[in-house]
């Protein structure tokens, strides 16, 4: 019989099919209702007449292997049935992605190139479950990558102690951030002026204690490397003053407010006033201390220290005073000019409105950052 | 990175996808620690920063590290500052990071504060810089006025939480709620609890009135009771309510509106408020019991009786705030109706009463504990207690994680044998295994710390006031407690040693606070020039320390991590040593 003939005696018999090819070189055909569930194959269809017989098989992406496309398509084959509940979608969901994380990484990396966002969801979601709850020594461990965030880049034997002295140091915990400047003592970056102004205060400041501290016949300190960053020195600089003037604008308003002071005689003032703030029994027995604890304040010689250390910060620095006093070995600056080029970069105080710039064309647009690749190179990657 | 996974490349922005599903902190955290290129991509998608100490970075690099970040949560003073340890003007500003996050994060949706120093200034800058900012709460909060609340009510379009609690704000006029526009509609949470003053009662009932999805609303005490029926009303979808004073002239129809409004409140699962409660009005909420989980009645001075009465009424309860006046005989009566509690805050109504005024004792304690199988939380006041009570808490309870025990007196035995409460602390932190924060009080000696050293290893917050006896006490805390992150110590004679010897533990953890302690100024000096990467804070209202002998003992003493070093905010009676204080100040 002719397929026509068979047509017309058993319609459902003639099914159709998409025709897929994965990178391999195999080709295979798939029902055409489960192979339209993948976004790609569909507009491979629909937009460019593609798949319909073996010659003109949809070219799947690299990252589909037969493997994961037979996976895919399972995962398909399922879903596309309407009739099906949320529970059920949801138990097979949970079947379907217990599997080593190897190939789910890579069912991960198909699904999303097919761009099913269900599954890349809940592969995604997967994944994210087996990362949780882990140290980084296991996540490595598991997704095999290296442990190259001890290694330093650039020649700074500094960091090298850091990092295997303090492992906590290098623990880039938001509640104890290591900047990256930590890593790149100044000394690295005399070209540029700004730093070494800055290492000019510092010699001058601490020139400057040494001698008030000769008048006081205390023993020297020795010098010290200064390890601050840079941002730090620059923001104390322009920050200082504003500091102060906010210091006083809250110090005044709060002169008629001495509410948190004495405790006062009624009981239900106190037991409001005491567990107000979350108090435990200590609050009490401050106040029973404080009961005995008459220590008057014993301010002895009011002395200027204070006010002098804080002449020395807020004077206004003069960036012209800059003048070339630093020799440089022709042979280091070629080696330390792209260190220094970055660092100028991260000094530059219009960077945040670059930034903002760049976030306002629109969410979509994520911005241009360099990613450090295994390999120790720098690639740039934008979206 | 790429190249080293032996199966098919996985590309960042699909990394970064899966990242998108891991939000604590701690899985953050370690995902920006497991290579290079997953430093970088974690560090442009994080969306949410904790920063515990404000002074432990500067705002600078936390924006440069992470560029996009929507949500921020600071913590400025040290938690004793709660009971006026730590003087007016020591520190904790907001203004430079404001400042800072108003260039660096423009698309900044949250910021919560605790404990920190927020002006009026700081509220309008954040008013003006972040378009769509919607989450504002300031715990603990001070230095701003109702001008400051004006602005962020005005200019705010997409609001969602305002949440005051317990900040101390200067009542300039309570008008400002009035600055509102009317096309705000998005308020989810507003909590007011801490306002002095009236604020304009038809602002706040035309604001509730627009706002559909308002979840929690909490009125301050100068909302009277007979208004509170019609808020209600308007908002029936509420979820959590603080009323306002709970006071007024019995009178029938106020109740039966009352009444009526809580009925209509079928979403209602916690209440607070209650200020000078009237026992008579008590009964208008109880519509509402059965749904709730939270209940703070630690301003209500209603005794036992009238509080037995509500509490048996909510079965479902699991987190109670209330005063001593429940007595050991309501706290039975909680034992037996609310087996789901989880948290129970027992506060003193006399707490300088040198007599017990009310029948609480540690019975009620153990009776709880007993009672209630998933009870985790615990605070505490009482006048007596017994190692036996403590053992046997400790026994019935091992799921423990806050234990906050306050016996008001100080150096207080336990009251049966007169023997210090080591060993009952000791059950404690043996069988609570998972015991995360512990606040100690009552007649201790060393041997509590060292059984605290010895089992208390998941501990990360312990204070302590009047205890020990030398420096090994601090140093089997120091030397054993490896999970620490914040220790605060009142009035222990614990001193140079145990601090020096213990140096390197002091990078791992956020905060040491030691006030009336027995540590010397030059031990003080040491620590400053030999760690670098802790500001040893001195503060001294008695004058500079340099001005003394070296040998004498600092008032209070602050040491905490950081990497921006030191500070340069500080007031006339605090220092910073480091290398260059000893030369200034020696």
């Amino acid at each position: 019989m002719s397929e026509v003939e068979m047509a017309v005696i058993k319609p459902e018999m003639m099914k159709s099919y998409i025709w897929l090819q994965t990178a391999d070189g195999a080709i295979q055909q798939v029902e055409q209702e489960v192979a339209m569930f993948c976004p790609l194959i569909c507009h491979e269809v629909i937009h460019k007449g593609m798949g319909s017989s073996k010659n003109y098989a949809i070219s799947l992406p690299q990252r589909v292997n037969p493997a994961m496309l037979s996976l895919i398509l399972d995962y398909c084959r399922f879903h596309q049935v309407p009739g099906r509940s949320n529970k059920e979608r949801k138990s097979f969901d949970e079947k379907f992605i217990r599997m080593d994380t190897k190939r789910l990484c890579e069912l991960t990396s198909a699904a999303d190139s097919l761009q099913l966002k269900p599954l890349v969801d809940l592969t995604s979601r997967a994944l994210a479950r087996i990362i949780e709850g882990k140290s980084p020594e296991e996540i490595r461990e598991i997704f095999h990558l290296p442990d190259d965030l001890t290694e330093v880049s650039g020649a700074c034997g500094n960091c090298v102690c850091l990092a295997s002295q303090f492992p906590y140091v290098y623990n880039f915990n938001i509640d104890y951030i290591l900047q990256e400047e930590k890593l790149e003592p100044l000394k690295n970056t005399t070209d540029d002026p700004r730093i070494r102004l800055l290492n000019r205060l510092y010699a001058k400041k601490r020139k400057e204690l040494k001698e008030r501290e000769k008048l006081k016949n205390v023993e020297v300190e020795e010098e010290r490397v200064d390890e601050r960053s840079v941002d730090d020195l620059l923001s104390f600089i322009n920050g200082k003053e504003r500091d102060s003037k906010v210091i006083k604008s809250s110090k005044n308003k709060k002169k008629h407010r001495r509410k948190k002071d004495q405790p006062k005689n009624t009981c239900s003032n106190e037991a409001t006033k005491t567990h107000k703030q979350e108090s435990n029994g200590l609050n009490l027995v401050c106040l029973s201390a404080e009961v005995g604890y008459k220590f008057r304040p014993d301010l002895g010689e009011s002395s200027n220290v204070q006010n002098v250390e804080d002449d020395i910060f807020v004077r206004k620095v003069d960036f012209e005073d800059v003048d070339v006093d630093d020799e440089i070995d022709p042979a280091l600056k070629e080696k330390i000019d792209r260190e220094v080029e970055d660092f100028a970069r991260r000094l530059n105080s219009d960077w945040p409105e670059r930034m903002q710039e760049i976030l306002s064309l629109g969410q979509d647009m994520r911005p241009l950052h360099h990613s450090i690749n295994g390999n120790g190179t720098i690639t740039k990657y934008a979206k | 990175m790429l190249k080293k996974m032996s199966y098919s490349s996985f590309p960042e922005d699909l990394l970064e996808h899966v990242f998108s599903f891991v939000q604590s902190d701690k899985d953050r955290n370690a995902i920006s620690l497991v290579c290079k290129s997953w430093y970088e991509i974690e560090r442009w998608c994080r969306k949410r920063i904790f920063v515990g100490n404000c002074y432990a970075v500067s705002p600078r690099v936390v924006i440069r590290r992470f560029p996009d970040v929507r949500s921020v949560e600071l913590k400025g003073k040290p938690h004793f500052a709660d009971f006026n340890l730590v003087p007016e003007g020591w520190g904790g500003y907001v203004y430079p990071w404001i400042v800072a996050m108003a260039s660096g994060y423009p698309w900044l949706e949250e910021i919560r504060l605790k404990r920190m120093v927020v002006t009026d200034e700081s509220l309008e800058l954040i008013a003006k810089s972040f378009k769509n900012f919607k989450v504002l709460v300031l715990s603990s909060c001070e230095g701003f006025s109702t001008h400051g609340l004006a602005a962020i009510a005005a200019n705010c379009k997409n609001l969602r939480e305002l949440d005051l609690r317990e900040s101390e704000v200067e009542d300039l006029s309570g008008n400002w709620l009035s600055h509102f526009p009317d096309s705000c509609t998005s308020l989810v949470s507003l909590n007011i609890a801490c306002l002095g003053s009236e604020v304009n009662f038809s602002a706040l009932e035309r604001l509730v009135g627009r706002c559909p999805n308002l979840r929690t609303l909490r009125l301050n005490r100068a909302v009277p009771l007979d208004k509170l029926a019609n808020l209600l009303c308007r908002a029936p979808q509420l979820v959590e309510l603080g009323t306002g004073t709970y006071s007024a002239d019995l009178r029938s129809d106020v109740y039966s509106n009352l009444a009526g409004a809580f009925s209509g409140c079928k979403e209602l699962k916690g209440l607070s408020g209650f200020w000078d409660v009237v026992p008579a009005y008590l009964p208008a909420a109880y519509s509402v019991c059965s749904g709730l989980t939270s209940l703070n009645l630690s301003y209500a001075t209603i005794q036992s009786p009238d509080l037995i009465k509500l509490v048996s009424r909510c079965p479902n309860l699991q987190c109670l705030w209330v005063l001593d006046y429940i007595e050991d005989g309501g706290l039975e009566a909680l034992a037996a109706s609310c087996k789901d509690l989880r948290e129970l805050r027992v506060f003193p109504s006399e707490p300088f009463g040198a007599e017990p005024n009310v029948s609480l004792t540690e019975q009620g304690l153990v009776c709880v504990s007993e009672g209630c199988p998933k009870l985790e939380s615990v605070l505490y006041f009482c006048r007596r207690m017994s190692n036996d009570a403590l053992v046997t808490i400790a026994r019935n309870r091992p799921n423990m994680i806050r234990f906050r025990l306050c016996i008001i007196e100080p150096h207080t035995p336990d009251y049966l044998t007169l023997q210090p409460l080591d060993v009952g602390f000791g059950a404690i932190v043996e069988h609570c295994k998972d015991l995360q924060r512990l606040s100690l009080s009552g007649l201790l000696t060393d041997r509590v710390f060292e059984y605290i050293g010895t089992y208390a290893k998941k501990l990360e917050m312990l204070s302590v006031a009047f205890a020990g006896e030398s420096d090994l006490g601090l140093h089997h805390v120091l030397s054993g407690c490896e999970s620490l992150r914040k220790l605060e110590i009142r009035d222990c004679p614990f001193g140079d040693k145990a601090l020096l010897a213990n140096a390197a533990k002091l990078e791992t953890m956020r905060s040491l606070w030691m006030s009336s302690c027995n540590v010397s100024f030059k031990a003080c000096k040491l620590l400053g020039q030999k760690m670098p990467r802790l500001n040893v804070e001195v503060i001294d209202e008695r004058g500079p320390p340099g001005s003394r002998p070296e040998s004498f003992h600092v008032e209070k003493l602050y040491i905490y991590r950081t990497v921006a070093g030191p500070r340069f905010d500080m007031p006339d009676f605090v220092w910073i040593m480091d290398e260059d204080s000893a030369l200034r100040l020696s």
